[in-house]
């Protein structure tokens, strides 16, 4: 059959030898193609990456285990700060010294960023779920989105282009009664693709650690104190039962369209771990989250010679609860809060591509999230007796609209322009304009610079303005202008080996950052405050080796050198935070990963690094809101084994291998070493069961 | 890197001064205590943790000085620590709270808890650290529980109820039970006793959209006896009246609305101009010195940083000023 290859294909994604993966894992053991890296070494660069930075998580790195969460990835392999309060435990991330609401974050073309406090929780993406994870770097959000002012993250699903029945199946078993389950069922033929998956894990969660933060005393007989001792003690109240599940369907037409629905069940029942310093018998408390959220997005594209237009709907329902009870002593629980919220949103976009020539690729989006938001925070009794909720139900549309214009004039150059606008409720944004070049120094490595600069905003969440008690009405945007850039190259010797790399330079200006502070009536409410200045470094390298005929080895590794120092005014005349760090910001993070495998044999070596992180906005290092630096080792032994009838594989994994105390969020604990291994097994089913193509 | 261990120090502030507690940040245990020696005028901070090299834990509320020793309500750590007041060490703990507020001694052997998000007052034995009853509140459940600051006058004790409630109670010492209630305005912050032997409460109105209503904040005289309201002072809506003060002889009032405000407690009318401006200051705390009539006033600044305390003579001359915690918000006089 003779291959038809669109000219749109070519200029978004370089070439269709581009496209395919440098490195292929050999279909065996692990019964799952998977694309080690994509590097693209002939010299063809996609319109659609003009001047872009962009960072692919590694497929190998979304499979890695099924333990794992995004955050958990992108800890060991971006160079994002992740915040987590604990294994399990909500988990922020955020780029370039901005805030984790700065991130924003689409599953499938779908914005999933929270409508009511903004950001995402990356401890309850599963990686298993994510087949393609693409991180957009400052700027080249604006490609993607709006509001993303550190930047954006990009999470596809996709169904394996497979024929026949396949199953997978995984489990786990680690430390702290930790089990984790997955299971995959997919079918396919030369129309339809179809894929269920199912993640389950649970815990209890408790790990020990010696707490550093109380003591228990030793008394005598006339309750004096004789002594005390830091205790070792078991991670209080973090029990977690986490349930995904993932529905694909996909269809190609002859005509040249795809249609696919992702539908994604989440059912999550956490408590949050007790602090380090509470003193309360953890029996006596329940402190429990409870989160149910559907996703769903259905779409459909069609590509042509010169032109593909697509068209997305989506929907999200989420529940979320929120208990927090009291034993008062007579054996049952009464509630100290009771928060309830529920969040819908109906999502729509449709986005077309032109290619007027080989030189040129117009495209052009419009984006609308109608989000309607009920949340209720406790339940109070009136002044006449009765008992009423604190809740505000609100609505809002937010509609994002993009045209771009890509050109390479030359073969060394290349330019783009994005033009975005956004309207969010009555409110519209002002355009957002966001300018790329890149040009190539050297083809040989591909050596190439790139510069971009954009403008951009963030409208407050539906809790920033609305939240009772605290929301504010009032607040302005976020506006923020970046410029960024640097370099990157490409090289290789045919597949012997590879290596890639990227250096940038950033620099942003935030106004307006909005801040939840306390205020004199007991509750926290939002205020815009701050004008923030982010700048740093990125770099990234990645290496492949051939190293005969079984052995293999890669290395990727990142590192950020990031400033972001607070330029408002002072807030009063004793304001000693101008001119210093944001809380929470490490000045300098890295990673570094290096998988060895031979034949079906594996070993991964994961290490990440924060610098210490200020608790206060005036970089004071007091003794009681210091977070030292800490390295974190992980290690992961794989043996993969093909037999007649099925491909299994067995795996170990050690985290925080030299069993090192850290803490990522003040009062949190951390776990220390511990252990998870899985067995893999999937059947094979005849001939029917190899890709497509292969 | 390994954690480092603290290594306790040994203090002492024998002087008399003024220990400040700051509250720290929710949910990140660094509430801290400092100390101010106002004849040297020199500041020490994080005491708490560089005696007992341990943490004072999540949201320190209140201390108070009582049989010689210096108790330290943390709320969320849900915590009362009794410390040595010259040494800061810790000399015993009291726990079994829901969320505590303050400490009052009716005695030596029995003192009263308020605690928010729990409708019960606890009553605890100090000299056994443990709880040993509990006062049942009227017209609150869990949810809405709140009660507050307590001052004591005969056989009773008053508190004011704050958190989506808008009364005061009575409470008789010698039976521990409720024996009165009397409705003031929306979120009555806090309580004080003057030389006239009359109560004082102040309340912030709540806010805008509240279920429990929104209202012009006001400061009441409450003849305890009757218990009864005598005096109503009603101020604009928006303002918020917190941290009501005395001097030391209870013959003036101070308060934070915005700024720092006085008043006799003679006085028929409200004054028209505050004590002393803000200055885009964040004022979160405020006492007075009962031996020189001293005002200190705690700045937040933006809740992240060590906060700046003001020692400002009785005329408003600012004689002091110095950093102590994030968020210092209560004081207590040694």
């Amino acid at each position: 059959m003779k291959l038809r290859i669109p000219l749109l294909l070519l200029l978004s994604l370089g070439s269709v030898r581009a496209q395919q993966p440098a490195v292929v894992l050999p279909e065996g053991w692990s019964g799952e193609r998977i694309d080690i890296r994509e590097v693209r070494i002939d010299g063809v660069r996609p319109l659609k990456e003009i001047g872009i930075r962009r960072t692919q998580i590694d497929t190998l790195v979304l499979r890695e285990n099924i333990a794992l969460s995004m955050a958990d990835v992108l800890t060991f392999s971006s160079p994002l700060f992740v915040k987590s309060h604990g294994r399990a435990t909500l988990s922020t991330v955020s780029f370039r010294g901005t805030s984790p609401s700065h991130t924003q974050v689409t599953w499938n073309g779908m914005r999933i960023n929270s409508p009511m406090l903004g950001m995402t929780d990356f401890s309850l993406i599963p990686a298993y779920f994510i087949d393609r994870a693409t991180l957009l770097h400052g700027t080249s959000s604006v490609t993607d989105t709006g509001g993303g002012l550190g930047g954006a993250i990009r999470l596809r699903t996709a169904t394996n282009d497979r024929r026949g029945f396949g199953v997978q199946y995984v489990q786990g078993i680690g430390s702290f009664r930790t089990f984790d389950e997955f299971a995959r069922f997919t079918y396919g033929d030369e129309r339809w693709q179809v894929s269920t998956r199912a993640v389950l894990s649970s815990s209890p969660n408790d790990y020990p650690y010696v707490n550093r933060d109380r003591k228990e005393n030793i008394y005598d007989d006339e309750h004096r104190i004789v002594g005390q001792y830091y205790p070792r003690e078991r991670n209080r109240s973090g029990a977690y039962r986490d349930l995904h599940v993932l529905q694909e369907v996909g269809y190609r037409t002859r005509g040249g369209d795809r249609l696919s629905l992702s539908a994604w069940w989440l059912d999550s029942d956490r408590e949050l771990a007790a602090l380090t310093t509470e003193y309360s018998d953890p029996t006596d408390f329940e402190n429990r989250q409870r989160e149910r959220t559907l996703r769903g997005v259905l779409a459909w594209e069609h590509t042509r010679e010169r032109w593909k237009v697509a068209a997305r709907a989506g929907y999200v329902h989420s529940r979320l609860r929120y208990d927090y009870s009291a034993d008062k002593g007579n054996g049952t629980l009464e509630p100290m809060i009771r928060s309830r919220s529920r969040t819908e949103t109906f999502y729509g976009e449709v986005e077309g591509e032109y290619a007027p020539s080989r030189a040129w690729l117009l495209t052009g989006s419009v984006a609308l999230h109608q989000h309607r938001v009920h949340s209720a925070d406790r339940t109070i009794l009136t002044q006449s007796g009765e008992a009423a909720r604190v809740e505000y139900d609100e609505r809002r549309a937010e509609l994002s609209a993009a045209l771009t214009a890509r050109w390479r004039p030359t073969d060394r150059l290349g330019l783009s322009l994005v033009l975005r606008e956004e309207l969010f409720g009555t409110e519209r944004s002002p355009l957002i304009p966001a300018f790329f070049a890149d040009y190539v120094l050297s083809k040989r490595g591909q050596l190439t610079a790139k510069a971009s600069l954009s403008r951009n905003y963030r409208f407050p969440t539906l809790n920033d303005l609305y939240f009772k008690p605290g929301g504010n009405p009032d607040l302005r945007s976020e506006s923020g202008f970046s410029y960024e850039g640097g370099l990157s190259f490409r090289c290789g010797c045919d597949e012997r080996w590879t290596l890639s790399g990227s250096a940038a330079w950033f620099d942003q200006h935030i106004d307006d950052w909005i801040l939840w502070l306390p205020t004199t009536k007991g509750f926290f409410s939002p205020r815009n405050v701050r004008e923030v200045h982010a700048y740093g470094v990125e770099v990234q390298a990645s290496f492949d080796r051939r190293l005969g005929r079984a052995w293999r080895l890669g290395l990727d590794g990142c590192f950020s050198w990031t400033r972001s120092v607070n330029e408002g005014d002072p807030m009063s005349p004793a304001d000693r935070s101008v001119g210093r760090q944001l809380p929470y910001v490490p000045e300098c993070s890295a990673t570094l990963a290096g998988r060895l495998s031979y034949g079906s044999w594996s070993l991964l070596y994961k290490w990440c690094h924060y610098s210490h992180r200020n608790t206060m906005s005036n970089e004071s290092r007091s003794l009681t809101g210091y977070l030292p630096p800490y390295y974190m080792n992980n290690l992961t032994l794989e043996k993969g084994v093909s037999l007649r009838w099925a491909d299994l594989s067995l795996k170990g994994s050690v985290e925080n291998l030299f069993d090192e105390e850290y803490l990522s969020v003040l009062s949190h604990p951390m776990p220390g070493i511990h252990f998870e291994i899985f067995l893999g097994i999937k059947p094979k089913w005849g001939k029917g069961s190899k890709a497509n193509g292969e | 890197m390994k954690w480092e261990y603290g290594e306790p120090e040994t203090l002492h502030l024998d002087a008399p001064g003024l220990f400040i507690l700051n509250e720290g940040n929710f949910q990140y245990g660094n509430a801290t205590l400092s100390f101010y020696d106002p004849e040297a005028r020199t500041v020490e901070n994080e005491l708490f943790y560089r005696s007992n090299a341990m943490k004072l834990g999540d949201v320190a509320q209140s201390m108070t000085l009582h049989g010689g020793l210096g108790w330290i309500v943390v709320n969320r750590s849900r915590v009362i620590f009794a410390v040595d007041p010259a040494t800061l060490r810790e000399r015993g703990r009291i726990t079994g709270f829901t969320s505590p507020r303050y400490i009052h001694f009716i005695s030596d052997d029995k003192a009263y808890v308020t605690q928010l998000w729990d409708n019960r007052i606890l009553i605890v034995d100090p000299q056994r650290f443990a709880v040993t009853g509990q006062i049942e509140c009227p017209g609150m459940t869990m949810e809405s529980g709140s009660t507050e600051q307590m001052v004591q006058q005969g056989p009773y004790v008053y508190v004011n109820c704050w958190s989506y409630q808008n009364r005061l109670l009575k409470i008789d010492t010698r039976t521990d039970r409720v024996v009165a209630e009397l409705t003031v305005g929306i979120q009555p912050t806090s309580l004080v006793l003057d030389r006239n032997g009359k109560l004082w409460t102040a309340t912030d109105g709540g806010y805008p959209g509240s279920p429990y209503g929104y209202e012009a904040p006001g400061l009441y005289r409450i003849d305890p006896e009757r218990f009864a309201i005598e005096l109503e002072f009603r101020f604009r809506t928006g303002d918020a009246l917190t941290e009501l003060q005395l001097d030391g002889e209870g013959c003036t009032l101070y308060w934070i609305d915005e700024h720092i405000w006085r008043m006799d407690v003679d006085a028929e009318q409200l004054p028209a101009q505050p004590w002393l401006r803000s200055r885009e200051t964040k004022y979160y705390g405020l006492s007075v010195d009962p031996r020189s009539g001293e005002v200190y006033v705690a700045d937040a600044i933006d809740y992240q940083q060590e906060g700046i305390v003001y020692r400002y003579s009785p005329d408003g001359e600012l004689l002091d000023s110095f950093y102590v915690g994030i968020t210092p918000a209560a004081f207590c006089w040694k």
